[in-house]
């Protein structure tokens, strides 16, 4: 059989020993084109995570130790790389989201307390992402009780009023705003020999900022609600276990590209804010103002943009992430293709979660930094427990087909992730616990 | 009788009154309209799991909760090797993905409804309520009373395992998703994992599954032919009106195609191949040429009496297109399949066709050719070459799938597919 994929738009099949050019048959994308086609899930579910509470705290990290933790961001690139790659091929080699199979495998209880959290975890993070609207819509001379609420307008149009495919490419240009970040690095100048350094020798400090700051990082890198998004949006993009091979490149590209923006945030932080002596940035909207001085007034307009263009990407897919976790684990309809009558749970979750997060975002004088801290600190318990799942999950016999079942080296890298995921959430909840009492050892 | 979550905490005793609690049932699906329990496995404590056939149960006791048994102790503690493929209450049926028949959705088996009839123990129905959650969840402290139960009764369920294999293999089901039609199929495989979807598919006959094919989301369609074994999917294939199976081949990428192809028995072949000849934006790309097509010199009668055997097959059967032969296929006219019956027997054909035929070139876009089926309010309108050999039709179908907004594809009701 000779079979030519290379002509387009058709191609040569050999039928019964004649060779015929079929242009009713679509030779498969190649090259580039055939890399962009698979672009998706894992990039959308990735850099969902550099979003209004990732800026801030990156902007600390740079501010305050300029490039000494980038080495925290290597060890966490392999991790959230590992951890969606699985998420992704649970999807396809199940065509069933997450918490549905926690349901399945692990019952009702396992199932009904991960949604609760979910949810409590998720509206939280959804309230800070309205929070980055503000304030980004605020660099720009825009009153956050106007910016806020059209942003919640057009987040919930976009979802509800467009198709999936649609809404992700809305996603994914989005998130071009994050290109301006080399842009902002490129202005500030770093020291190179300082990035890397920072970058290839880990240094840990007996300083408790230090440590609290190196939680924060690996809390706000790898949240849960990457890979619920990861797994359902393979499922909804209709991935199955035998086209499974390139959509790895999704979600390793999708982590390698989200931490690479991180490092960029840390470092352009570092050039200016650390060189210049300001250590503490409590919001992204303070780091945005400490960079105009420095870079000008462009800066802080690129500074605007990349933040506004995260937190939109987040506040559509933190909602849907979280409406679809819900959906799947009781059985609800679900999908963006769907319309109200035919999937009100879905779509009602996700409105809510909007509507309140934007609601809330507009309180005066609330409390970010507390909300901030207390919604990482969830998220960071959820976690482990979600790696858990993920794990023993993708190494279920009756579930996963051998060939798509870790590989010990997997296994290894996985549950390792899940001892240092797991200890820096523990640390981080320990302090929390001990700090109630006024005894906390972090910070 | 009982709810299968409150049945778990029952107590499994013999009569020399050793204690065991009881972890699932093993069922037998294959057993009539509902299954029944064939095995009770139990656990004791710093003892390996054990089972027992059901005829060592002695009685049930709702009162004081307990399964009464002959010896626990002289049970083998070692569980059937084939547990694997057996289907378990908890571990299989509890919170699995259940086909509800009457409103034609999946659901969620949040419990079980277990009844005893002549010492046996019968899946009766699956409690769908979100109370049956909660009820599961209070560990019957809330969520009581019937008015928080919604049964779903057995016979109008099919269970699926998930596993297109587990179908192949012959293992039992209910095959009840037969009842139904291929659309309301097609929407159930829309929705459920694409897993179930395949097994769903092996569950029913062949031509029910091609018709179900037929009408499936493209996506979806490519996604589960893709698990069926390589047999099956080329029954259906056969099967398939040669549009829709140039359509999934084409889906299916070049590599599938050559394969099924060249297994494809003729005259699908032929047909197939036909429209694969054509790019898919363009009207041959989007037609049908599996048609009903009769010779001007023939009178009526003669007419009916050529279309006679191709009548079963085509899903198109509106028009008959009258050519000046067979060999040359010129097109003529166009009758209705309604012209021709009321038609005199003895009427020449070429008397009664419709002569002025609005007809569409192959490789016109196909967005132009479908506005022109909208325009002239037909069922379809012929493709013919330059030189007027009829080659296929467009159908309004086919046309209005190219017009719509994308958003309603799902919805689009196609009439003769």
């Amino acid at each position: 059989v000779t079979l030519n994929t290379t002509a387009r738009p058709g191609v040569r099949l050999a039928i019964r020993g004649r060779i015929l050019r079929l242009p009713g048959i679509t030779a498969p994308r190649s090259g580039v084109l055939a890399l962009l086609s698979i672009l998706g899930p894992g990039l959308i579910a990735a850099t969902a995570g550099d979003d209004a509470g990732g800026i801030a705290t990156y902007s600390q990290v740079g501010a305050r130790y300029g490039y000494d933790l980038l080495w925290v961001l290597v060890i966490i690139t392999v991790t959230l790389a590992l951890v969606q790659e699985m998420c992704a091929r649970l999807g396809a080699a199940t065509g069933r989201g997450l918490l549905e199979l926690v349901r399945e495998r692990f019952g009702i209880a396992w199932a009904l307390f991960a949604v609760v959290v979910v949810l409590i975890a998720n509206g939280g993070v959804i309230i800070t992402e309205f929070l980055g609207i503000g304030a980004a819509a605020e660099l720009f001379g825009v009153s956050r009780y106007l910016a806020v609420p059209a942003a919640a307008l057009v987040v919930w149009y976009f979802v509800i009023g467009g198709s999936y495919s649609s809404v992700e490419k809305v996603f994914l240009l989005m998130a071009l705003a994050f290109l301006t970040y080399p842009v902002a690095v490129v202005l500030a100048r770093p020291d190179l020999g300082g990035v890397a350094r920072g970058t290839f020798v880990p240094s840990l400090r007996a300083d408790p900022n230090y440590l609290s700051l190196l939680v924060a990082l690996i809390g706000t890198t790898v949240t849960p609600y990457m890979q619920l998004f990861q797994q359902s949006s393979v499922v909804e993009k209709g991935v199955a276990r035998r086209h499974y091979g390139p959509e790895r490149a999704d979600a390793y590209f999708g982590a390698v590209f989200s931490n690479v923006i991180a490092a960029l945030i840390v470092i352009a932080a570092g050039a200016t804010l650390h060189v210049a002596g300001i250590t503490d940035v409590q919001t992204a909207e303070d780091a945005a103002r400490a960079l105009e001085p420095i870079a000008g007034t462009a800066a802080q307009v690129v500074f605007g943009i990349g933040l506004l263009g995260a937190s939109m990407l987040a506040a559509g897919v933190l909602p849907l992430a979280t409406s679809y976790s819900v959906s799947e684990a009781f059985g609800f309809r679900k999908g963006v293709n769907l319309d109200f009558r035919r999937a009100p749970i879905f779509i009602g979750i996700f409105s809510v979660l909007v509507f309140i997060g934007a609601g809330v975002a507009l309180i005066p004088d609330v409390p970010t930094i507390a909300l901030l801290v207390g919604i990482q600190t969830l998220n960071g318990v959820l976690l482990p427990v979600i790696l858990v799942f993920i794990l023993l999950l993708v190494n279920d016999r009756h579930l996963v087909v051998e060939s798509m079942r870790n590989s010990r080296v997997y296994n290894i890298l996985g549950w390792g992730s899940v001892v240092l995921v797991g200890g820096a959430a523990g640390a981080l909840v320990l302090d929390q616990v001990l700090g109630l009492f006024g005894l906390g050892f972090l910070s | 009788m009982v709810m299968f979550s409150e049945l778990r905490s029952f107590q499994v005793r013999d009569e020399q009154n050793h204690a065991a609690a009881l972890s699932d049932l093993v069922l037998d699906l294959g057993a009539g309209e509902y299954p029944v329990a064939t095995y009770l496995l139990f656990r004791r404590p710093g003892q390996p799991a054990g089972e027992l056939p059901w005829t060592a149960v002695r009685s049930i006791d709702l009162d004081h909760r307990r399964i009464v048994v002959t010896d626990l102790q002289g049970t083998r503690g070692d569980v059937r090797a084939n547990l694997q493929q057996a289907v378990l209450l908890h571990r299989d049926v509890m919170d699995a993905l259940i086909i509800d028949l009457p409103s034609r959705q999946s659901m969620r088996a949040n419990d079980l409804w277990i009844e005893e009839l002549e010492g046996r123990l019968l899946l009766r129905a699956a409690d769908i309520s979100p109370w049956a959650v909660i009820r599961r969840l209070g560990r019957g402290l809330l969520g009581h009373g019937a008015s928080n139960r919604k049964l779903l009764d057995w016979r109008d369920v099919e269970f699926l395992r998930g596993d297109p294999l587990a179908a192949r293999q012959g293992r039992d089901y209910h095959h009840r998703v037969a009842r139904l039609q291929p659309p309301e199929i097609a929407r159930l495989l829309d929705a459920v994992p694409y897993l179930h979807a395949a097994e769903l598919l092996t569950l029913i006959s062949d031509d029910l599954a091609a018709d179900t094919l037929e009408v499936m989301q493209p996506a979806r369609q490519v996604q589960v032919f893709e698990e069926l074994d390589d047999d099956q999917q080329l029954r259906l294939l056969q099967l398939m009106a040669p549009d829709n199976a140039a359509d999934l081949l084409n889906g299916l990428g070049p590599e599938a195609a050559v394969v099924l192809l060249n297994a494809l028995r003729e005259p699908m072949r032929s047909l197939v191949v036909e429209l694969l000849s054509y790019p898919t934006d363009t009207a041959g790309g989007i037609m049908t040429n599996d048609l009903l097509v009769a010779v001007a010199d023939l009178d009526v009668a003669g007419a009916r009496q050529a279309i006679r055997p191709d009548l079963i097959r085509p899903d198109f059967d509106y028009y008959v297109y009258i050519v000046d032969s067979l060999e040359t296929r010129r097109l003529q006219g166009v009758l209705t399949l309604r012209d021709l019956l009321v038609a005199d027997d003895h009427a020449p054909v070429r008397d009664v066709m419709r002569k002025t035929i609005v007809s569409l070139q192959p490789l016109m876009p196909a967005i132009r050719a479908a506005r022109a089926v909208a325009e002239q309010h037909l069922a379809a309108l012929p493709v013919v070459t330059p030189d007027g050999r009829l080659l296929g039709a467009v159908t309004a179908d086919s046309a209005l799938v190219q017009i719509e907004p994308r958003s309603l594809s799902s919805d689009t009701p196609r009439i003769f597919t």
